[in-house]
């Protein structure tokens, strides 16, 4: 009976847990990096590892938050699986793609991105890097950040501006 | 989560996407097709002969220049920037100006009446765009010129989770600051901020599922000791919470002030004493 009980409260929790599936084409070779759990159903995401290893190849990060349950997060993965060929070596050349898997439910006063010692909640973390969207958290979001998290252009909300392959290219020559 | 919505009126479909609600569809389609910065549009060629019926205008940045991202962080709040080349002397100064953004559903943003106290029109505000659009202006001189420049913006969305709204009952505070240095006698910059939601008409309370009535700023007009520095007549094209950084010329001391009337014809003023700097 008790061995019952605890089964169902388990299944329960999964039940109510946001699920992290889902994702940037793996053709693009992500970085898939998951959120750890904090307290009061805060999730942190760290970026530490993909910049230390950006800095080591010299690379650019290419950083996605995309959500598992956000139709959006999939019309522009379906765009990216669609024009891999094309896209892929384009990316490959100065990006690391680092694909942050969330989901609707983690909102802004529940996502934490985490830099070496620094943990921040989304909107502070925003304003730290001089971000614009520090007011909204839109799925999905992309960064773009040298070696050292400094963002390398201002982003729009979403990705529905860089939907098409010259529009990608756009985005990842920096043209503002 | 948002998502775009399904085939309605194309304004209402357009103008709930700038929206800035909670759950509310506020992006409207990208992956549109892209268009030169210079180029025209089928909404301007009938626009710009409404509004300057038979009269030449001189495309390029000789006069004035228009600084807008490409894409901005959200198609609710486009940074805005107006550089003029022109100093505002007697002789010749541009004492009107239009802000226009092709796509939307009205696309007039802003229309600014101009005196010599400006000092220098230069101008920044936030706009909502709609969808992919030009964004123009157009400067009329004293002597009867017509210069504009235009960008193309890009603006789009995705899921978004609920924002914060600034408070409703402080609708109406007018405040006025100047960012930079006082300087008599030269242009010194100011802005001057309503708090307002500048609701569109055309946005869904997602709860009583009515569209919430149009309420917006219409018109601001600032001066100084009592000389005018400009008339503004705004829409609802210009971003919640309105906000314009403007150049006015303080000759000593007195009051900044700003008259606002609103949608309802609510009036609001603000005002910052000035005193003259010290020698």
């Amino acid at each position: 009976m008790r061995r019952r009980l605890a089964l169902l409260l388990a299944l329960g929790f999964a039940a109510t847990a946001p699920a992290f599936a889902a994702g940037f084409p793996a053709a693009y070779a992500p970085t898939v990096v998951l959120p750890t759990a904090l307290a009061e159903q805060r999730f942190e995401f760290d970026l530490s590892a993909p910049l230390a290893r950006a800095a080591r190849e010299h690379k650019r990060l290419y950083v996605y938050l995309g959500a598992s349950d956000c139709p959006f997060c999939r019309k522009y993965e379906a765009f990216l699986t669609t024009h891999a060929g094309e896209l892929v070596p384009e990316f490959a050349k100065d990006y690391l793609v680092v694909d942050l898997r969330s989901s609707l439910s983690v909102t802004t006063q529940r996502l934490y991105i985490r830099i070496g010692a620094s943990s921040l909640p989304y909107s502070e973390f925003q304003r730290s890097i001089g971000d614009e969207r520090a007011r909204q958290l839109v799925y999905p979001s992309v960064w773009l950040f040298d070696e050292k998290a400094k963002p390398l252009m201002q982003m729009p909300a979403g990705t529905g501006t860089f939907e098409t392959v010259p529009e990608q290219l756009e985005v990842l020559h920096l043209e503002q | 989560m948002t998502a775009h919505l399904p085939s309605r009126r194309r304004a209402l479909q357009g103008a709930a996407a700038l929206a800035l609600l909670p759950n509310a569809a506020w992006a409207a389609v990208g992956g549109l097709p892209t268009a030169a910065h210079d180029a025209s549009s089928p909404e301007w060629d009938r626009l710009s002969e409404r509004l300057f019926p038979g009269r030449k205008l001189v495309a390029g940045q000789s006069v004035v220049q228009l600084v807008v991202p490409l894409r901005a962080a959200y198609g609710a709040s486009v940074p805005i920037k107006i550089v003029s080349k022109l100093a505002q002397k007697p002789d010749l100064y541009v004492r009107k100006l239009w802000l226009v953004v092709d796509k939307n559903p009205s696309p007039v943003a802003i229309v600014l009446d101009l005196g010599t106290e400006v000092g220098q029109a230069d101008f920044e505000t936030r706009l909502r765009v709609d969808e992919y659009s030009h964004v123009r202006v157009v400067e009329e001189l004293s002597n009867g010129e017509l210069h504009t420049d235009s960008r193309y913006v890009k603006t789009s969305g995705g899921c978004s989770a609920p924002p914060n709204r600034d408070a409703l009952n402080l609708i109406g505070r007018t405040t006025l600051k100047l960012p930079g240095e006082l300087r008599l006698d030269q242009p010194t910059t100011a802005d001057v901020t309503v708090v307002h939601p500048n609701d569109t008409g055309f946005e869904l309370n997602q709860v009583t599922v009515m569209y919430i009535p149009p309420h917006f700023v219409r018109s601001i007009r600032m001066s100084y000791a009592k000389r005018k520095i400009f008339d503004a007549e705004l829409d609802f094209s210009v971003s919640e919470n309105p906000t314009l950084r403007f150049n006015f010329v303080p000759h000593g001391p007195g009051e900044l002030r700003a008259e606002v009337t609103d949608s309802k014809d609510a009036q609001f003023v603000g005002s910052l004493a000035i005193q003259a700097p010290a020698p």
